[in-house]
């Protein structure tokens, strides 16, 4: 056991006095923090301040769109009436010059409203941009309530009347959470537990390369064979990972501390009870700690074996994918996991292994899962550590001792066979 | 009661045998040669005796004892394929592999110390490890074998890389280990390292012991036909009847006589026509015994 903390002692002071850990400590979060805000900003400022110009055949049903849009203050809208050259009439002559303006980028779109005698009304919207889908659905919104609103007067109903049919109600999420009813921004919620499934997802990833980077060094360097003549190979491969992962936990504490700091802040109670309404709980971060353990484990007992079959870092940052590719799984499911926390599918992605943080955490963006998943999810990660530490162990136990070229999958299962 | 034995020590990688039922034995205080040719199992040999990996079949006794961890604290071992922590500080690096062999923090530095200081690298103590010379290195992988003081050294091409005067030094540090009571086992090629500081000797050849026991007694299994002269003047008595081979270094002339090739008559051929210096009859050195005995087998 003392040699077992001498070489995890070693190994954490060596990462945590390094460069890599300063950097990583910073920039992780900073740049997870600035994606996050960023969203958010886009989020809510997508398809706002808008130059529009609105065309329509029939210059009354025109002014009404006008006005649905401009109430929808949220859009800080300009919009624009268009004097067509024959008023109750939309001709080309109209669309070029609408077009030109749109080039000269003297606004920012236009809606094209054609109300025929006899016939359905067609709309489009022309804009500089392809993908504002955020003003496209703004302008339908508006069109609608503006025909709806001629439709029922023209079936008698009065305008006041049509005003009050017409109002419409925001709808505010709220989150029950042990029970208790907590305010709550969906976007956010959603932001935030993104954030901790990616940071997890970095730091396990970073860390179990780390693990197999720190194991091709030791052999490259040829330092084995001393540590060999006085500790057992499980007893430096424990070390190891003790060691890189305290170094990972010790900088999850940092952020814990930075953030628990920001939050305890005027300004950090400010943006968490404000527009940001980001409610992180104690169990969650208790469960980051535990999944960030476990996903490391996992990933390095992987990598540490893997590493002792190859002679180059550049060799193992070919099998980089092969952590990456729960990542991808995961997020591919993005959607689903959102929308749809507890469908079969995200249950099973959940209590997959590999891809168990960072699905739960996805997850917890939405609803917190039952705690029977919780638990059934670590405990297969247990499993799945013990199997790979299984192979990995016997892997390494030869493989650090084999120098020159890199291992073929027959020589590993003959390695497996000697230990 | 032997520091080392090894009895029919076989080990196999596969389909090549590295070691083949090898047998052989180093006493309390003697300085042990063991010397090869490249790939001859010296070093899956020493792998075996200090547990690195263990043998097929055979006995391996450390101290008397069967092998087992505990006895690693009382050895030190140097490997041929040299490895260091390299962004380590070296005072760092040398209480860590201090204390993973049971000294105290303290001691360790103590230790660490005091033996930068005898091999003149003091200096550099407190510098990272990959900041120093290929030889510097060297030197501290030689403190980290020894600081622990360990009753067996052992020690792979333990002079390989060395400048004449880093080897000198740690040369001496050895013999000077030895008249304090310490066994050591050295594997090398270099031949005239041995016969100058080696005891005993044991010469492996594709796995198989094929010379082993005390240097001196080895060297009188063979006649005494070789000689080595130091002249000025002429260099026709080379040519003489009574040797077989001659090897001429200006001045300097090593000459094996011929199968009952006589040298008193050589000497007073030599003396007729030259002045001579020094001239020596001895037993074949060392390198022309593993030469003759491994003969044009050599696979390195």
């Amino acid at each position: 056991m003392r040699n077992i903390l001498l070489i995890a002692k070693r190994e954490y002071l060596e990462q945590v006095r390094g460069r890599t850990f300063l950097i990583t400590t910073i920039l992780l979060p900073t740049v997870f923090l600035g994606v996050f805000y960023l969203s958010f900003l886009s989020g809510k400022n997508s398809g706002v301040g808008k130059h529009i110009a609105v065309a329509c055949s029939d210059p009354a049903l025109g002014a009404e769109i006008r006005t649905e849009i401009l109430a929808d203050t949220e859009a800080k809208a300009k919009v624009d009436l268009f004097d067509a050259e024959m008023p109750g009439m939309l001709m080309d002559s109209d669309r070029a010059k609408l077009v030109s303006e749109v080039n000269d980028k003297t606004i920012d779109g236009f809606l094209w409203v054609d109300v025929p005698a006899n016939g359905p009304v067609v709309a489009t919207y022309d804009a500089q941009t392809a993908g504002d889908f955020v003003t496209a659905e703004r302008l339908q919104s508006a069109l609608n309530q503006a025909l709806l609103r001629r439709r029922l007067m023209q079936s008698g109903v009065a305008a006041s009347a049509a005003d009050a049919l017409l109002k419409t109600v925001k709808v505010n999420t709220r989150q029950v959470k042990n029970g208790q009813e907590v305010t709550s921004n969906a976007v956010s919620s959603f932001y935030s537990a993104y954030i901790m499934a990616l940071l997890l997802t970095m730091t396990t990833m970073i860390y179990g390369l780390n693990v197999g980077r720190s194991v091709i060094q030791e052999k490259t360097s040829r330092i084995f064979e001393v540590m060999l003549a006085t500790v057992r190979p499980h007893e430096m491969l424990t070390g190891k990972l003790i060691g890189i992962g305290a170094v990972g936990l010790s900088q999850i504490l940092i952020w814990v501390g930075a953030g628990g700091a920001f939050a305890a802040s005027a300004l950090g109670a400010q943006y968490l009870n404000g527009n940001l309404q980001i409610h992180i709980s104690a169990f969650q971060i208790f469960l980051f700690a535990v999944y960030f353990l476990l996903g490391y484990t996992l990933n390095s007992a992987l990598f540490a074996g893997l590493g002792a079959t190859l002679e180059t870092e550049q060799e193992l940052q070919q099998y980089s994918p092969l952590a990456a590719l729960p990542v991808w799984i995961s997020f591919s499911m993005i959607l689903l996991i959102s929308s749809n926390p507890n469908s079969f599918w995200v249950v099973l992605a959940s209590l997959f292994p590999p891809c168990t943080p960072i699905v739960m955490f996805l997850r917890m963006g939405s609803q917190m899962p039952p705690l029977w998943q919780i638990g059934a999810s670590i405990g297969l990660m247990l499993l799945a550590i013990w199997a790979v530490l299984w192979f990995s162990t016997r892997l390494y136990r030869i493989g650090i001792l084999m120098y020159g070229k890199r291992a073929t999958l027959p020589e590993m299962m003959r390695w497996l066979r000697y230990s | 009661m032997p520091v080392v034995e090894l009895a029919a020590v076989t080990k196999a990688y596969q389909d090549k045998v590295a070691v083949h039922a090898l047998s052989f034995r180093i006493e309390p205080g003697q300085m042990f040669g063991l010397l090869g040719p490249n790939g001859s199992g010296k070093t899956s040999s020493i792998r075996m005796m200090i547990g690195i990996t263990a043998p097929d079949s055979g006995a391996i006794t450390l101290f008397d004892k069967p092998f087992e961890r505990s006895s690693l604290r009382r050895v030190g071992y140097l490997p041929e394929e040299r490895g260091l922590y390299k962004k380590m500080k070296v005072l760092d690096q040398l209480v860590f592999m201090g204390t993973l062999r049971g000294l105290s923090t303290e001691e360790a530095q103590k230790r660490a110390v005091a033996w930068a200081k005898k091999l003149d690298i003091a200096h550099s103590i407190l510098k990272k490890t990959e900041e120093l010379s290929k030889g510097m290195q060297q030197k501290i992988q030689f403190i980290s074998a020894l600081m622990h003081d360990p009753e067996l050294i052992i020690m792979d091409e333990p002079f390989s890389g060395l400048d004449p005067v880093n080897a000198t030094l740690l040369q001496d540090t050895l013999l000077e280990l030895k008249a304090l009571g310490r066994t050591i086992l050295f594997s090398t090629h270099r031949m005239d390292q041995v016969e100058k500081l080696c005891d005993s000797i044991a010469l492996i050849h594709q796995g198989n012991l094929v010379l082993s026991g005390r240097v001196r007694e080895i060297k009188s299994r063979y006649k005494r036909d070789r000689v080595h002269i130091e002249f000025s003047g002429d260099e026709s008595f080379l040519r003489s009847e009574e040797i077989a081979e001659a090897k001429n270094y200006s001045g300097h002339a090593e000459i094996r006589l011929k199968e009952g090739g006589d040298a008193q008559k050589l000497l007073a051929e030599a003396a007729s026509r030259a002045t001579i210096y020094r001239f020596e009859l001895m037993e074949p050195s060392l390198e022309e015994i593993f030469i003759q005995t491994v003969g044009g087998n050599i696979d390195a």
